[in-house]
Parts: C-alpha cells; structure tokens; sequence
C-alpha cells in the first residue's frame, strides 16, 4: 500500500541501450497498473529497476515519498513475480511460499502455519507437499502468487504472469488476479505485451514504446482516444485503420474519396495531410454511392465468432502491391456475424464521425478527438501539429 | 483364413540364408571380442576379491586356500590401519577445501562478468595437471620447505586441492550456469542476503555437482601417490597409497598376502562413497535442473 513515483527514471544498460528513457509517471496508492508495449521497449526493464534488480541510471524512484532509488530490493518492500515463476525446485510447495518469512528468521513451524493459510486462499491446500515440479502452469502461477502475498509487500511487481499459462486459463487467471488484487488493496505493476490484457485488467495504462512512455490513462480514454497512431495500432482487437489523407474545406480526401470530419476536428487548413483514425469496431458496411462513404472490393473476411472482419480494398482497382501495410488504403470493419458481404463484392464503407479521430500526418499525434470534451490534448495538439504539418509540406 | 489358403506356399520375405549366416557369424564374433574383453579387465579385480582370503596368495587366480590370515597379519601391522586413518584425513580434508572454494569460486565466475574470464578458466585447468603433477614436484618441495609445511598433513591437502580446484571450478561452474537468475533473484527481492541465496538457493540447485564433486576429489586425494609420499617423512603420518609401497620383505619380495588384504581395504571406502552418489544424485558432470 504505496504510491510509486518515477521522476525523470532513466536506465541505460553498460551496452548503451536506453532502456528506460527519462520516464515520469506517478502509480497511484492500490492501483492495478499496468505497463503494455511491444517486444522490447523496455518494459521488464522498468519492472526490474523498480524492483531494485537493475540500478537506475538516472532520475529518481519515491515510495510514499521515500527515496528509494539506491535501496537494494530486499529493503523495497516490494514483492516480484517472474514471468517464470522462479519456484525453488528443491523446495516444496509450503516451503517456497514461506521462503519470505525464512528470510524473515521466523520459526519454521509458524512459516509453515502461515504457508497453509495463504495458499489456503488461493486453493493450494491440498499442495503443499509437492515440489514445483509436479505442478501444472496454473498451480505454479497460483504458488508464485501466494510467495508474493506471504510477504505482504506494500507493491506486487509481476511480469507477464499469465504468458505461460494457455488461452483458456489465462482468461479464468485474468478475472483471478484482478478480484485478487482488489481484495488485498495492494498497488501492482503489471507488465504484458497483451492489449487485450491490459485493457481488461488494469485501473489505469501505460503504452511504451522504446523506453519511452507514449500515453497513460485508463483503459478505456487509452481505447477510445489514443493520443498517437502507435497507440492507436497497438491497443485494440484488431488495429484501428489509419488512412492518409489531407484536409478539404468539405471533409477529409481519402483515397478519391471525401469523407467527414470527425466531430470536434480543428479547423486545419485545407491540403493539410493528416490521418484518419477509426476502429474497424466504428466502421459501417454501405452501399457504394452512399454519400461520405468510401468505395471498394471486399478481399478477406475473418470470421470472428459473433462477428466478422472485413477488409475492403478502396478504390476502383486492387491497389498494387506494396501499399503502406499501417497507411495504405485497406479499411477493416467488423461487422455482425451473418451479414458480412462476399468476397470480391463492391461495397461502400463510412466512419462514424463521433467515434473517429485525426491524427497528424507526420508526428502522428493525435489532432482531435470524440465525444467527452476535455478537449486539454486537442487544445495543445492543434498549434504544434499544425505548425510541423506546414513546414515539412514541400 | 480363406485369403491365406488362396495364397501360394508362404515366401520369406527376410533376407536370404547366406545373409542371416553371415549376421549371425559376425554377433558371435563381436560377444566373443567382448567377452575376452571383459575377463580382461575383470582379472584384477577377481584377485582382489580372491587373493585376501588365501592362505598363500600369489599372483595367479585361483579358488582361495580360505584363511583370514592376512587380515589379522594386517590388524597386527603397525602402519596399515593408521594409514586408512591418515587417508581419510586427507582426502576428506582435500574434498572439503575443493568443495567450499569450488562452489564459492564457481558461483562468483558463474555470475560476475570478468574479462578474459574463460580463457582464464582453460589455463587453470591446463596448469593444474602440472601443478600436482611430477613436473612441479621440485619446485612444490621447496615451497612446502619454506612454508614450513613439510611432513605435515595439511601441506599435503593444500597442495592436492590446488592441483583439484580448476577441474571442479570448470565443472561446477557448469552447474551454476544452469541455475536461472531468477532463482537468485527472487530471493533478493525478499530481501535475501548472498549468502543466504548460496545457501538456501544455489547449493541445494547445484548439489548433483557437488556431490560429483565431491567423490571425484575423494577418491583423487585417496589414490593419490606422489604428492603424500614426498610430502611427508614420518610413517606414522603416510596414508594407505604410500603405505602400501611398502609392504615388501626384507628381500624386497613383494608379501602378497598383506598387499591384497590391504588392496581389498583400500578400495572398499572408495566403492561405497561412489555407490551412495550414485544412488541420490546420478552421476553427472553437467549442470541442468530437472523440474
Ligand atoms: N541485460 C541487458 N543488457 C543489455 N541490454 C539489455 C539487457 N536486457 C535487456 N536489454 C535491452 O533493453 C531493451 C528492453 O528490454 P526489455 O527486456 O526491458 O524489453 P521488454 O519490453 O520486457 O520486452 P519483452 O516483451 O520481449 O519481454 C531491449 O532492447 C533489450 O535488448
Ligand atoms: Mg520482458
């Protein structure tokens, strides 16, 4: 029960990759927080530094207003999951969920008293005897999981906890670990490189790419109003379709096509390329002379369950090969399960306006967004963007 | 059935006769081969068996003259069983040095990032055949004469743990390779101290390693020769290697009877601490967990 605070947190390995870049970002006291990136953009890293395992190389780390940068881990009050459990093989069930309180020199038959309570909780107490080894990945997990609670650290640090598990148990393990989290109140830091993860687990996000911070937020203004078209190719299902484009005075050009703005743009001047983002979730299936729709031939559709992905080819031909695989002119709509159209049928798409974005072309921050009315990113994206648009137009 | 009957007379379908001849010729010859082969090697270890319980051993197998004399001629030899006493002392001696610095050596190369730290592993590992060997036997002398650890057990243990050390370096640091980081890290982060993740971590991971380890450096120390032999000057202290030299009579007749009784002893304490390894842990030379 801590709130964390990265100031300016920095670690460069002696190789002299960067791999957390002068991060600041503030975990709130009981948070479920959790940090989602791509392979290698430093997540673990982070987790690591925190955890005290690697030192940081700049900045600073505050527990509560404690300055613990250069504390060695065991005095963090932290508890840490690897992504491969780190189970002691030689040690039994009960044994390794009392390791911490070993540490703590308490006597073994009040460690192992405790041990039966915590994984009593967690349905381990029929294992209590058996070693790691004879453990299915869930019990591992659930094993790990109570180490950590024996303890009972102020901060849980886990690091994809539930990879190794399979889909289905991983889903069953999600639920789990966030009433769990929720019961014992402690603030967690949660590293996967799964948005579908993150979305469903975490009070609040962080999108990192190469050791850098790119947006935090809730899941859901993270899923709504990505601030940049990293973000907005990387949270979601299936990757929301940015399509390149310039502004008109009539709507945005696409492709041949002119299309709406979406609501709450800011007045760019025309000729102003930018990108237009919108969740395959927003798009609509319509007929081809449908005004402010786009045009195209269906090539794949992929049947999802209860719905559909269907990708449209815009424009009259095929497009030729080696279009833009992110900004090219392909848009995907999920459409309900039943009326997806043919493939190779000619079919019109159209955005919804109020569940659109605008992106700036070359910066690829966010310009405007939908719906609630902040409007605090639109407001410092506009002047910016629109400045760097004009001056590398040619 | 009907099928079979509408069938011609059955035709082998194997190879043919001369074949199946010369296949089975040639599985003859290869269990005789190996049959010469072993009664070979198993010779000596008959006469050992053997040998002790005859009234008048030679050096030819035969069904013994059964008699325990030579074991109690051995009870009444003023050096035999004080030199299995001197052997155990220094050979459990030298496996607990090599096994301490082994783990503790192996552990900090293991992890600790050291320029060079390979090549410095394969130098250690090639001088170390020299340094207990015959070649440095001079220079060992003299340095054990300054030191004022001649005729001293203890020399003899801190010289044939010099020469064991980088092997069992080289080959626990294997072991320690194996284990994950994030065993030890783990612990850390519950505030575990070094050597506490040495102890409650890292030794019990690698203790397949060190108990190879360990009956490999006792049963070096043991049958070592050499290094004892010039090493000490009282008879009261020479182990059983050294000892055995000299069960010769007068005549400079080897006495057959005191050599295989006292062979028969030697080798006893060898066997049971392979046997007992061998049991809990397997015997390996390479690192790896088994989960
Ligand atoms: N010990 C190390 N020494 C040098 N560079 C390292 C070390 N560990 C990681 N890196 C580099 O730091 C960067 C971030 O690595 P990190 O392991 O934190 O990524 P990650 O986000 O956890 O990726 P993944 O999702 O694959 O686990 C990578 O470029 C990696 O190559
Ligand atoms: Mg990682």
């Amino acid at each position: 029960m801590a709130r964390i605070i990265l100031d300016t947190l920095s670690k460069q390995y002696p190789n002299g990759v960067l791999a957390v870049d002068a991060l600041d970002l503030t975990i709130a006291d009981g948070e479920f927080f959790a940090l989602l990136g791509p392979s290698g953009c430093g997540k673990t890293t982070l987790l690591r530094t925190v955890a005290g395992l690697e030192n940081a190389t700049g900045g600073r780390l505050l527990s509560d207003d404690r300055d613990v940068t250069h504390l060695p881990p065991g005095k963090r009050d932290i508890a840490m999951v690897f992504q491969d459990y780190a189970l002691f093989p030689h040690m039994d069930v009960a044994d390794n969920i009392a390791y911490p309180l070993r540490i703590r020199g308490e006597h073994r038959t009040q460690r192992r008293a405790k041990a039966l309570e915590t994984g009593t909780g967690l349905g381990l107490e029929n294992l209590m005897d058996r070693r790691p080894g004879q453990l299915s990945g869930g019990q591992q997990q659930r094993v790990a999981l109570a180490r950590a609670m024996a303890c009972q650290p102020s901060v849980f640090l886990f690091d994809e906890p539930l990879s190794n598990l399979d889909a289905r148990l991983r889903l069953e393990a999600r639920t789990f670990l966030k009433k769990l989290q929720k019961d014992l109140g402690v603030t967690t830091i949660f590293v996967t490189h799964d948005q579908a993860e993150a979305l469903a687990m975490a009070d609040r996000m962080a999108v990192m790419e190469l050791g850098k911070i790119r947006q935090v937020g809730t899941p859901a203004e993270v899923f709504h109003r990505p601030a940049n078209t990293f973000v907005a190719n990387f949270i979601g299902s299936a990757p929301m379709n940015l399509l390149a484009g310039e502004t008109a005075d009539d709507g945005l050009r696409i492709g041949g096509f002119t299309v709406p703005f979406p609501h709450d743009s800011p007045r760019l001047p025309p000729g102003t390329p930018v990108t237009l983002g919108a969740r395959p979730e927003y798009v609509d299936v319509v007929g081809t002379s449908t005004p402010g729709a786009m045009a195209g031939t269906v090539t794949i559709v992929e049947y999802l369950g209860a719905t559909a992905l269907v990708s449209v080819q815009i424009g009259d031909e095929r497009v030729p090969d080696g279009a833009d695989p992110v900004l090219g002119l392909t848009v995907q709509a999920m459409v309900a399960e039943g009326t997806e159209p043919q493939i190779g049928a000619r079919i019109g798409v159209t955005h919804q306006p109020n569940r659109s974005l605008l992106y700036a072309a070359d910066t690829g921050d966010l310009v405007s967004g939908t719906g609630s009315g902040t409007g605090s990113g639109t407001g410092s994206g506009i002047p910016g963007s629109t400045a760097a648009t004009v001056s590398t137009t040619p | 059935m009907t099928a079979t009957a509408a069938r011609p007379a059955a035709v082998p379908l194997g190879p043919p006769p001369s074949m199946v001849v010369k296949k089975f010729v040639s599985r003859v010859l290869f269990y005789v081969v190996i049959a010469l082969l072993l009664v070979f090697f198993m010779l000596p270890m008959l006469w050992i068996v053997l040998a002790p319980f005859d009234a008048s051993p030679s050096l030819t197998i035969k069904l013994p003259d059964f008699s325990t004399g030579n074991f109690s001629e051995l009870w009444h030899n003023p050096y035999a069983l004080r030199s299995l006493l001197n052997a155990l002392i220094i050979s459990l001696g030298t496996m607990a040095l090599v096994l301490v610095f082994g783990a503790l050596a192996s552990y900090a190369l293991s992890r600790v990032r050291v320029p060079g730290r390979d090549a410095l592993l394969y130098a250690l590992l090639l001088l170390s055949s020299i340094v207990s060997g015959t070649a440095a036997m001079v220079p060992i002398f003299l340095l054990m004469t300054n030191v004022h650890l001649i005729d001293s057990q203890l020399g003899v243990v801190l010289v044939m743990t010099g020469g064991l050390l980088p092997a069992a370096i080289f080959i626990l640091k294997d072991f320690m390779d194996a284990t994950p980081r994030s065993y030890e890290e783990s612990a850390k982060v519950f505030g575990a101290s070094p050597l506490q993740i040495l102890r409650h971590v890292v030794i019990p991971i690698a203790r397949p390693g060190l108990a190879t380890i360990a009956v490999w450096a006792l049963v070096n120390a043991w049958g070592n020769f050499l290094v004892p032999f010039i090493l000490l000057r009282s008879a009261d202290k020479y182990p059983a290697a050294v000892v055995m030299y000299t069960f010769y009579t007068e005549g400079g007749q080897p006495k057959l009877g005191l050599i295989s009784a006292f062979s028969l002893m030697y080798s006893i304490p060898v066997v049971i601490a392979y046997l007992v390894v061998s049991r809990r842990y397997g015997f390996r030379f390479h690192g790896g967990i088994k989960s």
